[in-house]
């Protein structure tokens, strides 16, 4: 069995990645959609995509809207691969425990 | 390495976030269209107010301008997220739905200018209700609460000061509801 990815498992960052994955390849979520739908805190979110980006699992834009200052959070083709294993690695540890994924 | 409980819960979780990020879309998508038709209904019932023997004309024209912005908002939209909004089975229900309601209120039924006032926007905000039972609470949430503000003008709001009622509550009610979607 593979192993998990001990990067992508902490529960905020492997919720980071699933709402990440979850958007068409190369679309990004903006910081305060992505706090938002997480539940995160701002120090809290900011320090777990750096961990992320740092492995290359995320992208990190930033630009101004007018005025604003805005971060874009993107996943990367390694991130939504190593996602991807991650799950597969989840589904396999509940198939040989005899259980159905949810 | 993790027993299959916490692989579980953490599959739980995924499929959460994931629901909560396609929901998220289509309340971004859903509020843009939203407030397009908000500013189009309340322009609508201020200028039958304004000119009321021209109300035929009125509102083929929002109709128009309605169904062609929510078109262009959706392809828009589409480039951006690939989210889709507008195909061929929406565009069939919308073209049933709203012959449907024709039906009821001109053939059937002759209703009046202010039944008709009041008939689209609750006939509409039932499509909302339908919707929300799929797609989210807000568009219940909305779609009651304009129904029920449309029918306190309708019983209690005597002669044209309905229209401006509607424009508030119809208009101003559905660009507020966007915005709110937006924030939510």
């Amino acid at each position: 069995m593979a192993e998990l990815d001990d990067i992508i498992h902490q529960p905020l960052r492997l919720r980071i990645m699933a709402a990440l994955n979850a958007l068409p390849l190369g679309t990004g979520l903006e910081f305060a959609r992505l706090k938002k739908l997480t539940g995160a805190t701002d120090g809290n979110l900011g320090a777990h995509i750096e961990t992320l980006a740092k492995a290359g699992y995320v992208g990190v834009e930033k630009a101004f809207v007018g005025k604003k200052p805005q971060t874009t959070v993107t996943a990367t083709a390694a991130g939504r691969r190593a996602f991807a294993r991650h799950v597969a690695t989840l589904q396999e540890i509940i198939a040989a425990s005899g259980g159905e994924p949810p | 390495m993790i027993d299959s409980k916490e692989a579980t819960k953490a599959l739980s979780d995924i499929d959460d976030i994931v629901r909560r990020v396609r929901q998220s879309q289509i309340y971004n998508l859903a509020s843009l269209i939203m407030i397009w038709w908000g500013v189009l209904v309340f322009a609508g019932n201020i200028a039958t107010y304004r000119w009321q023997w021209y109300g035929g004309y009125v509102w083929p024209i929002v109709n128009i301008a309605g169904v062609a912005g929510t078109v262009l908002i959706s392809a828009f939209m589409h480039m951006r997220t690939h989210v889709r909004a507008v195909d061929g089975r929406v565009i069939a229900a919308f073209l049933s739905f709203f012959a449907f309601g024709y039906l009821c209120s001109q053939v059937l039924g002759h209703f009046g200018p202010r039944q008709l006032a009041a008939f689209w926007p609750i006939y509409f905000m039932l499509f909302y209700m339908l919707a929300g039972l799929w797609f989210g609470r807000a568009f219940i949430v909305i779609g009651l609460g304009i129904t029920v503000l449309t029918l306190i003008g309708y019983f209690f709001i005597p002669g044209g000061a309905f229209l401006l009622w509607m424009a508030a509550v119809n208009g101003g009610g559905l660009i507020l509801s966007g915005l709110w979607m937006r924030r939510s």
